[in-house]
Formats: C-alpha cells, structure tokens, sequence
C-alpha cells in the first residue's frame, strides 16, 4: 500500500514538473520573442538620452519611413553590416508617425533583422514636431542620415548612403 | 530512472530559465536602460473626416462642394450645399473594400463629368512592399452608386503603380497619369540598373463605353514618391507637371504638354535648375495652373546647392522658356508643400510653415501675372499634423482646402 502511496506521490510531481517545464518552454519562447528590441516612442528625452549614452562615440542616426524605397536599400546595408561586425553604434527612428503603420514598421525591423538595435518611432500627428528637434534645417526627405562625432556634434545626410562611408564611419 | 528524469528535467528548466533572463537582461541592456515602452495612441475608431490623414476636395458642376477621404478599407464622402460651411451625412462609396492609399503625397481623386458622373482613383498597395495598382470606379448617377472598381494599370505585374492623378472633361473624357516601375521591374529581372519610374497615362470614356483605359507611357526616370501635377491649357491639351531624375539623382521639375497637332512636345522641358541631388525621397510634388491666356503657372520645393525653397514661376510658351523664379514662403520657417491656382488675373499660392510646435498655413496673391504678390498672411493653424493645402475653386471663388488630422478640415475662401 505503501509502494503504491509513492508511486502515485511520483506520477503527481513527474505531473506537475511535466508542466512546470511546459511552462518554463513557453516563458522561454515568449521572452525570445520579447527580447527582440521593440520600437520606442521618440521624443525630446529619448533624443537627449540617446546622445548622452553615445557621447565619446562615433554613431549613425538613421531615419526611414515604409513608403520610402531607398531607405530600405539602406536599412539592408546596416543589415549587412550587422552581419559582419559587432557592437555597431547605430539608433533607428522611423518617421511614420502614423499608428496605422505600427505593425508594418516592426515586421520591416524584424526583415531586416534590426531589433538588436535601439529603434524608435515618431508619435502619431507628431512627426513635424520631431523632425524640428531633432533638426530644424531638415525638411523631411528621406533617408536621412546624421553621422555624430565622438563630441556630439551632428552632420546630416539626405539620400541614400553608400556601404563604403557607412563602414568607414562605423567600424574603427 | 524517475530521479534521473526529473534531475535532467530541472537541469534543462534551470538552463532555459538563465537564458532567458540573459535574453532580457541584453534586450534591455541594448535598449539603453530607456523605460518607455512602445506608446500605442488609440486609433481612430469613428468615420469622420477628422479621422483622415488626406482628405481630397473639389466643387461639382452644380456647386456643391464633396470632400473625400479613405478610413480603413473604404472610401468615404460628404457634400456641402454652403461651400464648406456645413457638410452632409457621411456617405461610404459602395464599393468592395480594399486596401487605399492615402497619406502624405498618395491620396485618392474625385472629379465629374457635366452629366451626374463622378470619377473616382485611388492606388491600392500590393501584398509585396512598394507595389500597387491604379483602380477606378464611376458613378453614373452622382455617387449613389459605383462600378466594381478596375484596375488601370494594365500590365498584371506586383510592381509601383501609384501617385495617380486624375482630370476628367465635362463630356467623360478621363484622363489618369501616374508613377509605373513595370520598365525598372522587368529591368531589374535582367539584373540591370534602374533609375526612378516611368510617368503614364491612361485615357477612357465610359460614356462612350470605352471602358478599359488605354497605357501610354510618357517619360522615364521620374522620381518615385512626389505627386504628380496637371491641367488643361486653353487647346484643351494636357500639360503634366512632375519631378524628374537628370543625371545623377539631381531631382528637377518636368513639363510635358500632350500637344493635339503633329508637332507634339517629345521631350519634357525642365523647368527647376535647382540642382537637388538626392538618391532618396523628397515626399514633395509640385503644381501647375493654366490660366486664359494660356500663361503657365507653376510652383515647386526644392533644397538644392543652387535653390533652395518654394519657387514660383511662369511660362508663355509652355515651359520653353519661364520667368525667372520667384521665392515664396520663409525657408527658414520651413515653408514646404505648396499648391496655386489661377483664377481671372489672380495667381494664389498657399504653403504650410512649422514653428517647431504648430503648423501654418500661408496665403499670398498676384494679381499681375506673377510679377509681385501681395504680403503674404497665414490663415490658420495646427497642432496634430497638417495634411497638404490645395486650392481649388467656383466660378471666380477660390477656395483653400487643408486637412489638419484629428483637428479638423479647413475650407476657406480665399
């Protein structure tokens, strides 16, 4: 009687670490999933922010929208780059600023496999107001690069940027 | 066995639960230790006109004024019997839902004919990125009503099909242009280099039941995301206003008059030497209006080395030659996106400024051709966003029509 008591007090806990692991597989799924970086809203703390943590660096600010061919030309050289070197000093902003596009925006990030960087977004019916912080004398187009020095100074690019410069700016 | 089982179980949970919280702790690590966390705003639910990101206005030939714009997959319209002051209930345009484009340059198009039709095109996005089609649907009996919706373009090809434009005559006669990439498509199956799109048009009557459009392409390498302008000179002939690619990326305005006799126009005239190069997009058309002494006049935005700005100028001789350019708006408020019509001896030019915080929207006018305009006064503000201002007009009112999401439609005369 006694053995069969153990056994049944066996099968329940073999039961309950079945689903225990079960639950452990699933928490380890959601947080890979979890852990692809996800897009920020952009705003005047987050651009300070932003610059702050990257100050005595060299980095890249790229800014992209979904209706703008070219700048997926260049999100694929940063892809590709990515792929050939560590630690890339690069922050992502998309400048949408549209909610429609919010699902559209993170399945791009995720094409391009672009979720390990800090990515942000423009706000809904802010955009302009982002656009005039960030750079008052940009107007818009698109893609738009900022190349910022180790002392934080800004240089503005627009237009598709050639691999060769974005390699020669980000890989010291 | 069991405790062996349970001892590798507990050894594999342990492994997966440090993954994990290494997984996390680099995500946030990479994140830069910023808290905020992606802000959803609640989208608009409602269909309303303040819900729009475009809206698209013009006066039938009765008067009544019908503004249009997308929410979803459908289509949606008001008219105004007092020019804008009060509008109808809000119609749905009954046709099968799909997908509209309808933000920044891309918005759909309504015009009429003098028989109670209305025209409807819009571009509809593809399941690939960056492709679309060109549709089209009539009303014969204004806006009760519509066709099921065809497609324009007729190439079949899951490629650019956008930045439609539309005029219609008063007797049916449709008129379509917009950016198509089947050339740089099939280009870029043969591995070889593309640059920009192609400009194209299609014509059909449906009165006449000539009911599937024609496709004639009428310029190569065109910028791939400005709108189109266009208008009708006093020969009942088309002239059609655009950016263009010259040379290395440097984007300049382009003029083509679809001439009637045998001495058609087969090269576009340039009409910017501002010398923007930019591999990228410039998100900014120009416009073009035609008065009664067949004097072209036309507005643009460029940041070139050479010019920089919104520009005004005119042409007697259909873009061959042309005034010499006259700078509109405070570059460096941001005047951008600007739009003009003509109507009599006035010339109307309106633009929208930033302030960093609110958008504006500013007027001026000429009444001698071009040659001065009067100071330039802002007419309205914004707060959440400014769609493009376009002027239209009725009889010898002009009208400003300027979206402002979430805040309101603006219609003023001018």
């Amino acid at each position: 009687m006694a053995s069969s008591e153990t056994r049944a007090f066996g099968a329940s806990i073999m039961k309950f670490f079945k689903k225990l692991t079960y639950a452990v597989f699933i928490w380890f799924l959601v947080g890979i999933s979890t852990s692809f970086a996800e897009s920020i809203a952009f705003d005047k703390t987050q651009l300070a922010s932003v610059k702050m943590q990257n100050m005595g660096k060299q980095w890249l600010m790229l800014l992209w929208s979904v209706d703008c061919p070219p700048c997926f030309k260049e999100l694929a050289i940063i892809q590709k780059l990515q792929g050939q070197h560590d630690d890339l000093a690069v922050v992502i902003i998309n400048t949408d600023a549209n909610d429609e596009i919010n699902a559209e925006r993170e399945e791009i990030i995720k094409k391009f496999e672009l979720g390990n960087f800090t990515n942000f977004h423009f706000v809904d019916g802010r955009g302009d107001q982002s656009r005039f912080f960030i750079d008052p004398n940009w107007y818009g187009e698109l893609p738009r690069s900022y190349f910022i020095e180790s002392n934080g100074k800004f240089h503005g690019k627009s237009g598709l940027v050639n691999q060769s410069i974005l390699t020669q700016w980000l890989v010291n | 066995m069991y405790t062996l089982i349970y001892r590798l179980l507990l050894c594999v949970m342990f492994f997966l639960l440090l993954f994990t919280v290494n997984k996390s702790t680099a995500a946030e690590h990479n994140h830069q230790a910023m808290v905020s966390k992606v802000v959803q705003t609640e989208n608009c639910k409602e269909i309303e006109v303040t819900c729009a990101k475009t809206v698209t206005s013009v006066f039938a030939p009765n008067d009544d004024l019908w503004r249009l714009w997308a929410q979803n997959t459908s289509m949606y319209f008001q008219i105004s019997i007092d020019n804008g002051l009060t509008f109808s209930d809000v119609n749905r345009v009954a046709i099968d839902k799909e997908k509209i484009s309808a933000r920044n340059e891309n918005r759909p198009k309504i015009a009429f004919d003098k028989y109670q039709g209305v025209y409807l095109s819009w571009a509809t996005p593809k399941e690939k990125k960056h492709t679309a089609d060109v549709r089209f649907s009539y009303s014969s009996d204004y806006g009760k009503t519509f066709t099921k919706p065809i497609t324009v373009n007729d190439d079949n090809l899951l490629t650019g099909h956008s930045f439609n434009e539309m005029l219609v005559t008063d007797e049916g006669d449709i008129n379509i242009v917009w950016l198509d990439s089947r050339l740089s498509h099939q280009l870029r199956l043969q591995g070889k280099k593309t640059k920009g799109s192609e400009l194209y048009i299609g014509k059909a009557n449906y009165r006449k039941n000539e009911t599937s459009f024609s496709n004639k392409q009428l310029a190569n390498n065109t910028c791939v995301c400005c709108r189109i302008a266009m208008d009708y000179n006093n020969h009942g002939e088309l002239a059609i206003f655009w950016r263009h690619i010259y040379g290395d990326n440097i984007r300049e305005f382009a003029l083509l008059t679809l001439s009637k006799g045998e001495n058609s126009q087969q090269t576009p005239y340039q009409i910017s030497y501002d010398h923007w190069k930019i591999n990228g997009c410039p998100h900014q058309g120009g416009a073009i209006s035609i008065n009664e002494n067949n004097r072209y006049h036309m507005v643009w935005f460029n940041q070139g080395d050479v010019g920089k700005g919104i520009f005004y100028a005119s042409s007697t001789d259909q873009g061959k030659s042309l005034t010499k350019p006259i700078s509109v708006g405070v570059q460096s408020a941001q005047a951008a996106h600007p739009h003009l019509n003509t109507n009599s001896n006035n010339i109307d030019i309106v633009w929208t400024q930033f302030t960093g915080t609110e958008h504006e929207l500013w007027h001026q006018r000429s009444t001698d051709n071009g040659k001065s305009f009067t100071q330039a006064v802002m007419l309205a503000t914004a707060v959440n966003g400014s769609d493009r201002p376009f002027i239209f007009k009725k009889d010898k009112v002009s009208y400003v029509s300027w979206h402002r999401p979430k805040q309101g439609h603006l219609v003023q005369a001018l």
